[in-house]
């Protein structure tokens, strides 16, 4: 019952194989003494839940590697795959899932794992497989985990979402409500929002504006915000396994680019990068008065600008719904202890679990579940002026549609956001910078 | 007593410190026996001993490069396998503008660390060399302290100093009455000097000492004739310090220009890709970006080979300049 690894037909041969050797390594019994290296980044795997983990199970080591999200999520994972060693879990960040789910052999299918009984105590049966656990989770999230072939590669820690965060403080001042509601109606679009924040910078003093005050942390944000709103990024689901290009012809792509080129040109930005101290220093001096937020960002705000507590609150996103980031547990094809970490991911991702992260460290649940549920619809938070993060955030992801990923989805986002940098740096012309887009595209694409 | 000493020094003897420094005669009797000893085992043992190194070398020098070499002719991509083809990946790299602009910005960056670091390093030498400074030992120690910083922690502080809206740097100069703050991210050359000075703060304490060492070497009679002839503090300088440094100029001169084809840390902290208009990508940020960011192996190693003629191109003008030099010297 424990070990039991059924392999279905329509899996690739490749994944039978993989299987195969799983079999041969017969998993370890929960009282063996097992080590399971995790490859991180950020805050994904929590501390106070592997402590409460290694309670749970003293005989399970958990050991975490934390690296930067860019070479961890690429050459670091490459060379692991290519060489066929490396942890038994890895972080894969959503910008990064059209990337590996072009590459299922490297990825223990988890349709194909059964959960043990090692954590019946803590609610999880023994028997499920991915499948089965598949329900509790937001649809369109769940499928980013998803390889072009069917395999389930990756299971969600959490969803980003994207809300607007704005200081009350600032607003009052600039003769523009406070009330969430009411900053909400504000700004049902996009362009309503640039006009919002046009009346904010007319309000502004002389020496306000020399000192580079404005009403938006970064306009380069909003690109990223309108590409999730669509229904397509950069690819189109053509049947094939890679997809096929279509950043020069989505007329969302098109829509992003030109929404955010003005929202620049007005003026409404500070240009200031963010995680950069310019911006850590402005969001403590009132800089700017919004910052598009994902829900795991208010922990950061938090940390960084401690004397702005209550001076926050949330208010919906124009246009509707949003996301920026997420982060799914992938266990590799090469991973020697794929029972052990299986049981953990069911553990760490179960419901209950990303409700405590949320509360503790701001991350958003994937787990759908619990939107409705009331101790994370009733979550407020006093920093943010008592707002009802868990409803706001969870209100915003159920809006959003599934999006076809692909292999170079993080190569066409940098691109393009040099191309906004270029013309938020007035380097450039947004038609020239457009034409230069496309013609670092066509190398990454071509070369 | 000096005087006598001092007038047959310059007269002979060319303005060579290396040969005036050398140990006299009589003491070099005893060394020379052990210097046999090792010498005898230069046979057979001798292979022995030099055979960690070059076991190590072939490893993870040599194969390397025959591999990279073999892999430029390939699209490839580890993951997703290789295809031959042949010339390809040179004939796009030269039609590729981003080559052209990391050219640019690695020579930029070098010369703008380069010569001012040199000419600082040579003020500092000649400060520390002055025999009334006290606590001698403590300068040249703490003068090492940037080397042996970790470049990420250099660069996360130095980004803060040159921040755009609340870098310290902007605040000086706007206290000097450039109100204008500058953008040391997206302006060109800017990016250039905020790099540059990354890397010159990190080197100059080393470079110093280098200067130091062989100031220290300058035989004393030198500057006694000189200044018994009316030289000034200044005059000795340019014509009794800088001529005899000249050797070791040329010395710090090759190691930056090493280190300078290679800088590739301080630009990728500040902005992984270069920069939005890849106003600050090196040659070694543009092969890592290829290879391990855009998994275009085969690329980066068409883009190393470039590197390496790059260097060839350069040593061989070091090398007709550093001729020139000794040449120079021996006349």
């Amino acid at each position: 019952m424990l070990k039991k690894w059924r392999v279905k037909g329509t899996v690739a041969a490749l994944a039978a194989v993989i299987v195969g050797v799983g079999t041969l390594t017969t998993p370890a019994k929960a009282a063996d003494p097992v080590t399971i290296t995790i490859w991180t980044f950020g805050d994904v795997i929590q501390r106070q839940l592997v402590q409460e983990y290694k309670i749970l199970h003293p005989e399970v080591t958990l050991q975490i590697k934390k690296s930067d999200l860019d070479p961890l999520n690429g050459s670091n994972m490459v060379t692991a795959c290519t060489s066929s060693t490396g942890p038994d879990i890895v972080a894969v960040e959503v910008s990064y899932s059209g990337y590996w789910r072009s590459y299922p052999k490297c990825f223990q299918d988890l349709k194909q794992m059964q959960t043990s009984d090692a954590n019946a105590a803590a609610g999880i049966p023994a028997g499920q497989s991915a499948s089965d656990i598949q329900k509790n989770y937001l649809p369109w999230r769940w499928d980013q985990g998803v390889a072009y072939n069917g395999a389930v590669i990756g299971l969600p820690t959490d969803v980003g979402g994207l809300e607007v965060a704005y200081r009350t403080d600032l607003f009052k001042k600039a003769g523009l409500p406070t009330d969430r509601k009411a900053v909400a109606k504000l700004w049902p679009t996009w362009d309503a929002f640039i006009a919002t924040g046009q009346k904010y910078l007319a309000k502004l003093t002389k020496a306000q504006k020399k000192n580079g005050m404005g009403f938006i942390d970064n306009t380069g944000t909003i690109y990223a915000a309108i590409m999730n709103q669509g229904t397509a990024k950069y690819y189109q689901n053509d049947g094939t396994e890679t997809g096929k290009l279509i950043y020069d012809t989505n007329p969302q792509v098109k829509l992003g680019w030109n929404t955010t080129i003005k929202a620049t040109q007005s003026g409404i930005g500070t240009r200031i990068g963010q995680y950069t101290s310019d911006w850590n220093i402005g969001m403590s001096k009132g800089t700017f008065a919004t910052i598009l937020a994902p829900a795991w960002m208010m922990d950061y705000i938090k940390a960084q600008a401690p004397d702005t507590a209550g001076k926050w609150d949330i208010a919906d996103m124009p246009g509707g719904g949003g996301n920026q980031g997420g982060t799914q547990l992938t266990i590799p094809s090469y991973s020697k202890n794929k029972q052990a970490a299986y049981d953990f991911l069911t553990w760490y991702l179960a419901p209950a679990q990303e409700l405590k992260v949320f509360k503790t460290y701001g991350l958003f649940p994937a787990a759908s579940v619990l939107y409705k549920d009331p101790a994370l619809t009733g979550f407020t938070d006093p920093f943010f002026s008592n707002a009802p993060v868990g409803q706001i955030y969870a209100s915003g992801v159920v809006k959003l549609k599934p999006i076809f990923e692909g292999k170079l989805e993080r190569a066409v986002d940098q691109a393009i956001g040099a191309g906004l940098g270029r013309v938020a740096a007035k380097k450039m012309t947004p038609d020239q910078s457009w034409a230069q887009v496309l013609s670092d595209l066509k190398k990454v694409v071509n070369n | 007593m000096s005087q006598l000493k001092v007038k047959a020094g310059p007269s002979k003897a060319p303005l060579s410190p290396w040969k005036s420094a050398k140990p006299e005669k009589a003491k070099k009797a005893k060394p020379a026996k052990v210097i046999s000893g090792v010498a005898s085992l230069n046979g057979r043992w001798g292979f022995l001993f030099v055979a960690p190194f070059f076991f190590m070398f072939v490893i993870f020098g040599l194969a390397p490069v025959i591999y990279s070499v073999y892999i430029s002719f390939f699209h490839w991509d580890p993951l997703g396998g290789s295809t031959f083809t042949g010339l390809r990946n040179f004939n796009l790299l030269l039609h590729d503008s981003d080559l052209w602009l990391a050219i640019r910005n690695t020579f930029s960056i070098w010369a703008l660390s380069t010569f001012p670091q040199m000419i600082m390093a040579i003020g500092l030498a000649s400060i520390l060399r002055n025999s009334r400074l006290k606590a001698k030992s403590f300068w040249r120690t703490i003068l090492l302290v940037p080397n042996i910083t970790s470049v990420i922690a250099i660069t996360i502080v130095f980004s803060q100093l040159f921040g755009r809206d609340f870098g310290i740097v902007n605040d000086i100069l706007g206290f000097f009455g450039v109100h204008h703050h500058i953008d040391f991210i997206e302006g060109v050359i800017p990016s250039h000097i905020a790099i540059a000075s990354m890397i010159t703060w990190r080197w100059i304490g080393y470079n110093t000492l280098i200067f130091l060492a062989s100031m220290l070497a300058i035989p004393g009679e030198l500057y006694e004739s000189a200044s018994v002839d009316g030289a000034s503090k200044r005059q000795q300088f340019w014509y009794v310090t800088l001529p005899s440094l000249k050797n070791t100029i040329t010395f710090v001169l090759i190691v930056g220009t090493i280190g300078g084809l290679q800088v590739f840390a301080e630009p990728q902290q500040l902005a992984a890709d270069g920069g939005s208009s890849k106003q600050f990508l090196t040659l070694t940020l543009f092969l890592y970006n290829q290879a391990f960011v855009n998994n275009k192996y085969g690329y980066a190693a068409a883009i190393g080979i470039i590197i390496t003629f790059i260097v060839l191109i350069i040593s061989l003008v070091n090398f007709v300049i550093t001729r020139k030099i000794s040449s120079d010297g021996s006349r």
